[in-house]
C-alpha cells in the first residue's frame, strides 16, 4: 500500500548529494531537434549528423553502463535537460518547472550567430531525487502491463476497468430501497416508522391508520423526490459523459475511428484533437509536433489555468507515422493512484529496448489538449481507475453539527418517553391487579365481558398483555415528544436562511456577478460554529491576476504617472505579424515619462538603461506567448502562459512598453522591440532556484553580443553587482525596493552582464561539463551560474502586486478576531507564501516563525520536537507573566508538503496536530490536493472544532470535501471547487459576512429553535401525562385527537419558524463591529446539554402549572372533558407561544403576524372542531368561554408558568451577561446617534461596503 | 487569467465597469425584507421594565384573588353523602349484593339543613367519586353519528360492548357511556311541601338542538344481560331525555358533579330539607362515593377558593420578587450595555 500513496511526493532539491546510478537506471536519452522552426532540418541533423559536432562527453561514458544507448542516435547532446524530465519523478515541482523545460530541453545556437552548433541545458537541481525516484524499479506483482494497441492481449490476465464512469448513486431499481435506507439513517424516521407500524395494531390503534403513517410518508417522499431528481442529474452528466467520441486507433487497419468513451479499454491507442478533452490517463505517444510536445490545461485536475506541457519520448515519437505506431511495445506501469503529480512506468519494445516514463509523458482524464493539433497516446488507466476518478472521492453527504448533538437530546428524550410509558403501563398494572375480577366485569367504566352470546372478553387480554399494550399505546399517545415536526421545520428554516444569504447584497459579487450559492441546505448553521479556516491561496485569498506597478530604473521611480491606454488605438500596443495584429491579452497603464523616455531620439545612457531593463523582462523568464484568435478578424492576443504569474506580470510589462515577447521556441525567442522585431538566441538558462533566488539567461543578441540577463531577489541580487557602479545608485534602489514591499509589492531586482568572447566560451564549457556531468550535477551547475551571475550591472528593479482580493487583509483579521484560526494551504513556493502572508495580515513582523521544510521521517521528527518545545516555552512564558496579551509572542508555523508527506499519516501526525493547535497561523505551501484534505482531517478527527475549508480550484475539492463546511470561490478557475462545495461565493472577504453575520445567527436561530422544538412537544405530552394519571392510566386524551395532530402543525409552527428564519439577536453591524461575539457559536452557547436540562425542568414546571391549575379549579365541578380539553389546549398553546415572544429579539411585523395569528388561528381551530356536531366536544369552548374562571384560569397559567423563566432570564441579564446581550444593549441604548465622534469611528465595519 | 475578450484590462478596470448597466445582473434586489432590516421593535428588559411588569402583575392579581375569593365564600353548598348512609345498614356487609338484586327498595330519607340563606336558583347536582368517566375504554364508548339522526341507527361500530342487541339490531343510544346512565333520583320537601325541581334546560341547548336527534328515540336500551344503569323512555326522543344529554357529557375528572336540576325557590337559612333518595346507581362495585350538592352559584361559579388564594400568592410572589429586584439593582447596579462586561474585556487571558 505503502507504494501506492498519493501524498508521497519526493522533495524538490538536495544540494549537493549526488547518488549513485545503478546501470538499469541510466536513462534513455531523450531525442530532440534543435530548432522547432526549422523541425526538419534539425531533425534529419540530428538523425545522421555527426557525432563530432557535439562534445559527446555523456555518450562515451553511458557507453559501457548501458550499451542500448546506441540505438538513439541522438544520445549525444540534450541528455541532462530531456532525460531529467523522463524521469522526473513524482512530484508538482515536475510539473511546475516544465515550462522551464520548453526552453531550456533543447539549446541551440543559431548557426548564423555562431560557429558552432551547440545543445546546451541546464537543470537547476533535482538530479538526484529524480534518478532516486526513477531507480526504484516497478514491482513485479504491483505492475500493470498495457500491451501498445492490442487491448485483447492487455486485459487477458486480467480485466482492467473499462472507462464507463458512474457517478451516481441509485440505479432504477436500487433507488427505493437505497434510499430509504439511506434515509432512515436518521433514527428519528426508524423511531416514526416503528410508531406507525405499532398503531396498525388494532389493539393499539390509538390513531387512525392512515393519518399516523402520513406525517411519515411526506417527509419521506419529500426527500426521496429531492434525491431522486439530484441522482437524474447525476445520471444525466454520465450519459453525456460516456457517449462523447474519441479517435481510436482500429487494430485491423490502423485507421483512426470514432469511438464512445464508455468503449475504449485499457491498452488501445486514441488520438485527440486540440481543445478535446482526454477521456482516460493515456501515454502520450506522438504529438502533431515535431518534437513530441503538447500543452494540456489541467483546469479540471488540479484546478490550473496555465498550459503545461508533456512529451511524447522521442523514440515512440520516431517509429511513429502520422501518429499511427505499429511497433510492439509493452508499458509496465504502477497500479492506479491517486496522485496525479506522479507516474512511473517503463516501456519495453520488441528488441529489448527499454524506455523510462515519468509524469511528464502522460496525459489525465479531464485534461483538455490545447495548441496542439493532435496527440496520440496510448491508454493506461481508465474509466474509474483514471486519477482524476480517483481523486473525486465522491460527495458524503454531511450532517450539521447541531443535528448530530441533537441526536444526543433526542435519545434523552426517548428514555423520558421511555419512563413515561413505563409508569403509565405499571401503574395501570397496579389498578388492574388491585381490582376484583367480578368487579371489572360489571364497573361502569370498564367492562371486561361483552355480555353477548358468546360470552367473550371485551378487549380483554390478561394482565400481561393488557399492561404490554397500554405501554405501546402510551408510546403512541407521547410520541409527540420526538419531535418529527421539528424536522421538517428545520428544513424550512434553513431554506429560509439559505434564501436570506442568497439575497445578501453583501454576499453578492460584482466582478464575476455570482450571487451567494446554497448547495448544501443541510449545513447552515454549522457556519456558526467554525473555528479553523482552511484557505487556498491563489484565487482565493489573491485575485491570481498579478500586476506590474512599479518600475525603479536607474535609481528612478516610475510608478504609472499619466495614463496612456485610454487614449485609444494610437498608443495601443499591437505587433504585425504574417499580416495579422497581436495584441497583448492584457494592458498595463504604462508610465508616460517613461514610455517618453524609451522613445525619446538619439542614444542616452538612461535610455540604454531602460531598453535593456525591459529586454531583460521580456526575456529573462520562460514565458510562452500563445496567440489566440479574437472575435475580430485578423487580430489575435498574445496571451503569455507560463508556470509563474510574476513573470506573465513582467513579460506584460515589457508588452506594455513596446517590447512584446512573440515567439518563444526551444532556441530562440522573437520580441518586437518598439515595432522592430528581433530575434534572440537563448543559449542557456540557469533555472531560478530557492538557494540562489535568483535565475538568468544567456542570450545572443542580434547585434552579435552575448549577455546574461539576471533576475532575482534583492537579497541575492545586490550581492553579485559590480563592485564598480555608482553605490548612490544602489542605494537608492535599495530605498524604492524597501518603499516597494511595504506597499505589499513582490519585488525582483534585474542585472545584466556582456559577456567577452573568452567569457562567453569558458561559460560555454564550463557550462557543458557541468550539465553533461554524472556526478553532482546540480551542485556543478550552481557554480556554474554563480559564476557567470557576476559582476551584473543593475539595470533596475521591480514591484509586482499578486493582487490580493479586495478586503483580505481586513477580512483575516476579522477572523483572526472571531477566534477562527486561518490556515492558508497553497501549492506555491514557500517565499511565495511567506510573502502573501504577509501581504495579507496573516503574518505580522512581531510572529516568531518556525519553518519545517525537511527530506526526512527523521529530520521532521527533530524540527517537529525543536518547534513543540520553543512552543511550549512560550506558552509557559505567557503563563508565568499572566500579562495582558502583549507580552506574547504569536508563532506562525510554516511547513511544506514535502515535510507533510513524511508526517501526515504516520504517527508524527499527532506532533504536528499539537504544534500546529499551539501556533496562531499555519501557512502550508507546496502541497497536493489530497494533503491539503489530509491537513484538513488532522484537525477534524483530533477535535470537536469546526472546520472551514474555502478555495477555487480543482486542487481545493478533496479539501472542500473534507472540510465540515466547504466552501468554493467561484472565481477564475473553473468550476470543479464550486462543484463540490456546500456554498459558493464570489470573494474571499465574504467569508466575514457569511461566518459572523449569517453563521451566527443561523447557529443561534437553529439552536434556539430545536431547544425550542423539543419544549414545545414535552410540554403538551406532560400535560397529557399528568391526565393519564387522572384517567385510570388508561390513556385517554382529553385534548382532542384533532388538536393534537394540529398542535405541531397549526398551533406552535408557524412562528418557530418565523423566528427561526427573521430573529436577529445581534445586528449585522454589531457582529461585524465586535468580531469575538462570534465565539458563542463556537462554544455553543446556543445549544448545549446544560441548556436542554434546564428547559426541560422548565418544561415540567410549565407543564405542571398547565394541568393543575384547572384541575385545581375544576376538580369538583361539572366541566366536562372536552372543556377542560380545549382549556388546556387554548392554555398551552398561548403559554408556548408567548414563551416563544419573551425569547424573540427583534419584532418586525412579520413576528408580530406569525405570534398573534398563530394564537388566532389556534382559537379558529378550536371553535371549527368544537363546532362540529359529530365530535363528543360539540359547542364546549362556547360554553366555557362564558364562565369568568375560564378566563382567569388562563391568565394565570400562562403568568405563573412564565415566572421561574423570566426570574431566571432577568437574573441571568443583569448579574452574568453574555456577550450577546451586552451587544444587543449597546446597539440600543449606546446608539451611534448619541455620541457620533467615537463610535461611528468604532462602527466603521471591518467589511461593510455600502449599501444601496 | 481566463478570462476573454479584449476589454480586459487589470490595471485599469474601475468605475468604467460598474457605469454600463449589467442587463442581465444577478444583483439582489435590494429590500428591507431580503437583507433582513424591517424595521422592528427591539425590547429589551431593563430594571425598570421589568420591576414595573412585576409590579403591574402584582396590582393586578391580587384584586382578582380577593374578588374570587369573595365570590367563592359567597357561595352557600349543602353536600351530602349518602352511598353507605342509603343502604339499610344490615345490608352494608354486602353492598354489592344489595344494589344488584332488584327486588330491594332502595330509597332512603335524608335531612338536610340550610346553614346560610340559599337564593333562587338553587343547583342540585350529584356528584360521584372515583368514576372514571375518562376511562380510555369508556370515552369511546359512544356513537354520535346515531344520537343525531335515525339514520345513522346502524352506525354502532365503537359502542362495543353495548353496540347491538343480541339478534343483531342496534341499541339507541349505544355504548357504555349511555348504558351506564345514572339513575339515583331525588324528591325534596320543605315543611312537608314539594320542593319543585325543574329538570328541564340543565342540559346545553346546543346539544338539545344540534347533537341530540329530536327523532331518535331510544331503541333496545337496557335490555342486554347487564342493567347498567338508567332506563330511558322510549317514547321520548334523546333531544329531551337531558339527564342522558347531561351524562354522556362526559367528566373529565373521576370525581365530577353532574347537574341534577334546579330549586326555583330560595331557601333560608336554618331551613330543614328532605329528601327521598332512590339509590339505584351501582357504585360499589368500584368504591366510588355518591354526594348530593345543592349549590348556589356567583360570577364565577361554584364554591372553590382555589383560584383566590392562588391569585394572590401569585400576585404577593410578584410584589416579591419586584422587590428583590428593586434590591439587586440597588446594590449592583450594571450599567447597560457597557462593553466592559464582555466576556473578553473582563478575563484578557482569554478562555
Amino acid at each position: 500500500m505503502a507504494s501506492e500513496r498519493p501524498l508521497l511526493i519526493p522533495s524538490t532539491r538536495t544540494p549537493c548529494s549526488p547518488s549513485l546510478q545503478s546501470p538499469q537506471s541510466i536513462p534513455f536519452p531523450g531525442f530532440k531537434p534543435i530548432s522547432t522552426t526549422n523541425p526538419s532540418s534539425a531533425y534529419t541533423m540530428d538523425r545522421h549528423g555527426s557525432l563530432d559536432r557535439s562534445g559527446s562527453l555523456s555518450t562515451i561514458q553511458e557507453i559501457p553502463q548501458n550499451p542500448r544507448v546506441l540505438y538513439s542516435s541522438s544520445a549525444r547532446t540534450s541528455i541532462s535537460s530531456r532525460s531529467n524530465r523522463s524521469k522526473a519523478a513524482a512530484g508538482r515541482n515536475s510539473v511546475e518547472e516544465e515550462f522551464a523545460d520548453v526552453s531550456l530541453s533543447s539549446l541551440s545556437i543559431d548557426s548564423l550567430n555562431l560557429p558552432r552548433s551547440k545543445q546546451l541545458g541546464s537543470r537547476g537541481g533535482g538530479e538526484s531525487e529524480v534518478f532516486s525516484a526513477s531507480q526504484k524499479e516497478i514491482n513485479e506483482e504491483n505492475a500493470r502491463f498495457i500491451y501498445l494497441n492490442d487491448p485483447q492481449l492487455t486485459n487477458d490476465r486480467y480485466e482492467f476497468a473499462g472507462n464507463f464512469i458512474k457517478t451516481s448513486k441509485y440505479s432504477v431499481f436500487s433507488f427505493l430501497p437505497r434510499n430509504l435506507f439511506e434515509q432512515f439513517h436518521r433514527v428519528a424516521y426508524i423511531y416514526f416508522l416503528i410508531i406507525a407500524i405499532l398503531n396498525q395494531l388494532p389493539q393499539l390503534a390509538v390513531f387512525g391508520r392512515g393519518a399516523s403513517l402520513l406525517p411519515l410518508a411526506v417527509v419521506l417522499l419529500v426527500t426521496a423526490i429531492k434525491d431522486a431528481y439530484e441522482d437524474w442529474r447525476r445520471h444525466r452528466s454520465d450519459r453525456i459523459e460516456n457517449n462523447r467520441v474519441v479517435e481510436v486507433l482500429a487494430m485491423e487497419d490502423l485507421q483512426f475511428r470514432l469511438k464512445k468513451w464508455k468503449d475504449i479499454r485499457v491498452g488501445e491507442m486514441v488520438r485527440v484533437k486540440t481543445n478535446e478533452t482526454l477521456p482516460c490517463d493515456m501515454v502520450l505517444l506522438s504529438t502533431s509536433d515535431p518534437s513530441g510536445v503538447s500543452y494540456v490545461q489541467t483546469i479540471n485536475l488540479d484546478g490550473e489555468t496555465n498550459l503545461k506541457t508533456r512529451y511524447a519520448k522521442q523514440e515512440t515519437l520516431s517509429l511513429a507515422k502520422d501518429g499511427v505506431i505499429s511497433t510492439v511495445a509493452v508499458i509496465k506501469c504502477e497500479q492506479p493512484n491517486r496522485n496525479i503529480y506522479g507516474f512511473q512506468a517503463n516501456m519495453e519494445f520488441e528488441d529489448g529496448k527499454r524506455l523510462s516514463l515519468g509524469p511528464s509523458n502522460i496525459i489525465l482524464r479531464g485534461c483538455e489538449l490545447k495548441n496542439t493539433d493532435w496527440a496520440v497516446g496510448v491508454i493506461v488507466y481508465a474509466g474509474q481507475e483514471t486519477k482524476v476518478m480517483l481523486n473525486s472521492s465522491g460527495t458524503p453527504s454531511k450532517r450539521s453539527r447541531l443535528e448530530t448533538s441533537m441526536n444526543r437530546e433526542i435519545i434523552c428524550l426517548s428514555l423520558f418517553l421511555i419512563a413515561l410509558c413505563t409508569a403509565v403501563s405499571t401503574c395501570f398494572g397496579i389498578w388492574l391487579q388491585g381490582q376484583n375480577d367480578d368487579d371489572l366485569d360489571i364497573m361502569p367504566y370498564f367492562r371486561k365481558k361483552s355480555f353477548d352470546e358468546d360470552g367473550g372478553n371485551y378487549n380483554f387480554y390478561g394482565l400481561w398483555l393488557e399492561i404490554l399494550f397500554m405501554f405501546l399505546m402510551s408510546v403512541i399517545v407521547f410520541q409527540i415528544m420526538i419531535p418529527i415536526s421539528l424536522y421538517i421545520s428545520m428544513e424550512l428554516v434553513r431554506l429560509g436562511q439559505a434564501y436570506f444569504m442568497i439575497r445578501d447584497t453583501e454576499l453578492y459579487d460584482e466582478a464575476s456577478n455570482s450571487r451567494f450559492q446554497c448547495r448544501a441546505l443541510n449545513i447552515n448553521e454549522d457556519l456558526g460554529q467554525v473555528k479553523y479556516v482552511f484557505s487556498d491561496k491563489t484565487g482565493t485569498l489573491t485575485e491570481n491576476k498579478m500586476d506590474f506597478q512599479r518600475a525603479c530604473i536607474g535609481g528612478l521611480d516610475y510608478y504609472g504617472r499619466g495614463t496612456s491606454s485610454n487614449e485609444g488605438g494610437a498608443d495601443e500596443i499591437a505587433v504585425k505579424v504574417n499580416g495579422e495584429v497581436w495584441k497583448p491579452k492584457m494592458k498595463l497603464k504604462a508610465d508616460s515619462e517613461l514610455l517618453k523616455l524609451l522613445k525619446s531620439p538619439g542614444e542616452t545612457p538612461e535610455k540604454r538603461q531602460a531598453h535593456d531593463y525591459f529586454l531583460a523582462l521580456a526575456a529573462c523568464n520562460t514565458i510562452v506567448p500563445l496567440p489566440v484568435e479574437t472575435r475580430e478578424k485578423g487580430v489575435r492576443l498574445i496571451d503569455y502562459q507560463g508556470e509563474s504569474p510574476d513573470e506573465q506580470a513582467l513579460v506584460y510589462a515589457a508588452a506594455a512598453y513596446g517590447f512584446v515577447l512573440l515567439e518563444r521556441t526551444s532556441g530562440h525567442i522573437v520580441i518586437d522591440v518598439q515595432g522592430e522585431k528581433q530575434r534572440f538566441n537563448i543559449l542557456g538558462l540557469h533555472e531560478f532556484d530557492s538557494d540562489r533566488k535568483r535565475m538568468s539567461v544567456i542570450v545572443g543578441c542580434p547585434d552579435q553580443t552575448v549577455r546574461a540577463f539576471v533576475k532575482g531577489a534583492d537579497s541575492s541580487m545586490f550581492g553579485v553587482l559590480s563592485k564598480s557602479i555608482n553605490s548612490d545608485l544602489v542605494h537608492v534602489t535599495e530605498s524604492h525596493l524597501h518603499s516597494y514591499s511595504s506597499l505589499g509589492l513582490r519585488t525582483l531586482v534585474m542585472g545584466m552582464r556582456e559577456l567577452t568572447e573568452l567569457e562567453f566560451q569558458q561559460w560555454q564549457s564550463d557550462y557543458e561539463k557541468a550539465s553533461t556531468s554524472l556526478i553532482g550535477r546540480a551542485c556543478l551547475l550552481r557554480s556554474v551560474a554563480g559564476n557567470i551571475e557576476s559582476n551584473l550591472k543593475l539595470l533596475g528593479a521591480s514591484g509586482v502586486e499578486d493582487k490580493l482580493q479586495q478586503g483580505v487583509p481586513e477580512a483575516i483579521e476579522s477572523l483572526r478576531q472571531a477566534g477562527i484560526k486561518v490556515w492558508v494551504l497553497t501549492g506555491d513556493k514557500q517565499e511565495t507564501a511567506i510573502s502573501i502572508g504577509y501581504s495579507c495580515k496573516l503574518l505580522t513582523s512581531d510572529m516568531k516563525q518556525i519553518i519545517i521544510n525537511s527530506r526526512s521521517k527523521e529530520a521532521c521528527r527533530k524540527s517537529l520536537r525543536e518547534a513543540k518545545a520553543l512552543a511550549d516555552r512560550n506558552q509557559l512564558r505567557r503563563d508565568a507573566q499572566e500579562t495582558f496579551s502583549s507580552a506574547q509572542e504569536p508563532l506562525a508555523l510554516i511547513i511544506d508538503g514535502n515535510s507533510l508527506v513524511y508526517i501526515l499519516e504516520t504517527e508524527l501526525e499527532i506532533e504536528l496536530f499539537e504544534l500546529a493547535t499551539a501556533c496562531a497561523v499555519v501557512l502550508c505551501c507546496r502541497v497536493a490536493p489530497l494533503q491539503k484534505a489530509g491537513i484538513v482531517a488532522l484537525i477534524k478527527n483530533r477535535t470537536y472544532d469546526m472546520t472551514l475549508a474555502i478555495g477555487d480550484g480543482a486542487n481545493d475539492v478533496s479539501m472542500i470535501q473534507m472540510a465540515d463546511v466547504g466552501i468554493g470561490i467561484s472565481g477564475q478557475e473553473g468550476r470543479q471547487a464550486v462543484m463540490a462545495s456546500d456554498f459558493a461565493m464570489g470573494q474571499f472577504r465574504f467569508l466575514v459576512p457569511l461566518l459572523l453575520v449569517h453563521g451566527h445567527w443561523n447557529y443561534q436561530r437553529m439552536g434556539y429553535m430545536i431547544l425550542y422544538n423539543f419544549y414545545r412537544n414535552a410540554v403538551f405530552v406532560f400535560i397529557l401525562f399528568w391526565y393519564v394519571i387522572y384517567a385510570a392510566y388508561t390513556v385517554t386524551t382529553a385534548i382532542t385527537e384533532w388538536s393534537s395532530v394540529l398542535y405541531s402543525v397549526i398551533y406552535t409552527s408557524f412562528p418557530t419558524v418565523i423566528v427561526g428564519v427573521l430573529d436577529k439577536d445581534v445586528s449585522h453591524k454589531t457582529l461585524l463591529k465586535y468580531p469575538r461575539l462570534y465565539g458563542a457559536g463556537q462554544r455553543g452557547e446556543s445549544y448545549k446539554f446544560k441548556l436542554f436540562c434546564w428547559t426541560m425542568a422548565d418544561t415540567l414546571w410549565q407543564s405542571a402549572v398547565v394541568f393543575y391549575i384547572p384541575y385545581f379549579t375544576y376538580r369538583v365541578s361539572t366541566v366536562d372533558i372536552s372543556m377542560l380539553g380545549d382549556l388546556w389546549t387554548l392554555a398551552v398553546v398561548i403559554l408556548v407561544n408567548i414563551h416563544l415572544a419573551m425569547d424573540v429579539f427583534r419584532w418586525s411585523w412579520i413576528t408580530h403576524a406569525a405570534l398573534w395569528g398563530t394564537i388566532v388561528a389556534t382559537c379558529i381551530c378550536i371553535s371549527v372542531i368544537d363546532s362540529v356536531p359529530y365530535l363528543p366536544g360539540y359547542w364546549a369552548i362556547f360554553h366555557f368561554a362564558n364562565a369568568a374562571s375560564f378566563w382567569l384560569d388562563l391568565l394565570f397559567i400562562v403568568v405563573t408558568a412564565l415566572i421561574p423563566r423570566f426570574v431566571v432570564k432577568m437574573f441571568k441579564q443583569h448579574l452574568k451577561p453574555s456577550d450577546i446581550q451586552i451587544g444587543r444593549e449597546a446597539e440600543k441604548f449606546r446608539n451611534p446617534s448619541n455620541q457620533p465622534s467615537q463610535v461611528t469611528v468604532e462602527l466603521q465595519p471591518v467589511v461593510d461596503p455600502v449599501r444601496r | 487569467m481566463n478570462s476573454s475578450g479584449a476589454t480586459t484590462s487589470s490595471a485599469t478596470s474601475g468605475p468604467s465597469d460598474t457605469v454600463a448597466p449589467r442587463r442581465n445582473s444577478k444583483r439582489p434586489k435590494y429590500s428591507k425584507f431580503t437583507q433582513q432590516e424591517l424595521p422592528a421593535c427591539k425590547p429589551i428588559l431593563t430594571p425598570g421594565w421589568v420591576i414595573t411588569a412585576f409590579t403591574l402583575i402584582g396590582i393586578i392579581f391580587i384584586p382578582i384573588g380577593v374578588a374570587s375569593l369573595l365570590a367563592s365564600r359567597d357561595v352557600v353548598e349543602i353536600v351530602y353523602q349518602y352511598e353507605t348512609e342509603c343502604i339499610p345498614p344490615n345490608a352494608r356487609n354486602n353492598k354489592l349484593g344489595y344494589i344488584q338484586d332488584p327486588t330491594t327498595n332502595k330509597n332512603c330519607i335524608a335531612t338536610l339543613t340550610v346553614p346560610k340563606r340559599m337564593e333562587a336558583p338553587v343547583y342540585v347536582y350529584y356528584q360521584l367519586d372515583n368514576f372514571y368517566q375518562n376511562h380510555r375504554r369508556y370515552v369511546k364508548s359512544r356513537s354520535d353519528t346515531q344520537l343525531r339522526s335515525p339514520t345513522n341507527e346502524n352506525d354502532t361500530s365503537a359502542c362495543d360492548p353495548e353496540d347491538n342487541t343480541a339478534n343483531g339490531s342496534p341499541i339507541v343510544p349505544c355504548g357504555l357511556i349511555a348504558w351506564s346512565l345514572f339513575n339515583d333520583t331525588y324528591a325534596f320537601s320543605r315543611n312537608n311541601t314539594t320542593l319543585n325541581v325543574n329538570s328541564k334546560g340543565i342540559a346545553w341547548k346546543s346539544d338539545r338542538n344540534a347533537k341530540f336527534g329530536s327523532d331518535v328515540f331510544p331503541k333496545n336500551f337496557q335490555n342486554g344481560a347487564l342493567i347498567g344503569g338508567a332506563k330511558l323512555d322510549p317514547r321520548k326522543p334523546l333531544s329531551e331525555q337531558e339527564n342522558l344529554i347531561v351524562w354522556m357529557r362526559t367528566a373529565a375528572l373521576p370525581t365530577f358533579r353532574k347537574l341534577y336540576g334546579r330549586i326555583q325557590d330560595d331557601l333560608e337559612a336554618n331551613e330543614k330539607l328532605s329528601v327521598q333518595i332512590a339509590n339505584n346507581y351501582n357504585t360499589y362495585s368500584f368504591g366510588g362515593k355518591k354526594k348530593l350538592v345543592l349549590s348556589t352559584t356567583s360570577w364565577l361559579g361554584g364554591k372553590n377558593d382555589f383560584l383566590g388564594i392562588a391569585y394572590i400568592t401569585v400576585g404577593g410572589l410578584c410584589f416579591f420578587l419586584a422587590t428583590v429586584f428593586f434590591v439587586v439593582y440597588l446594590f449592583k447596579p450594571r450599567p447597560l450595555g457597557d462593553p466592559s462586561y464582555l466576556s473578553w474585556n473582563r478575563n484578557p487571558a482569554g478562555h
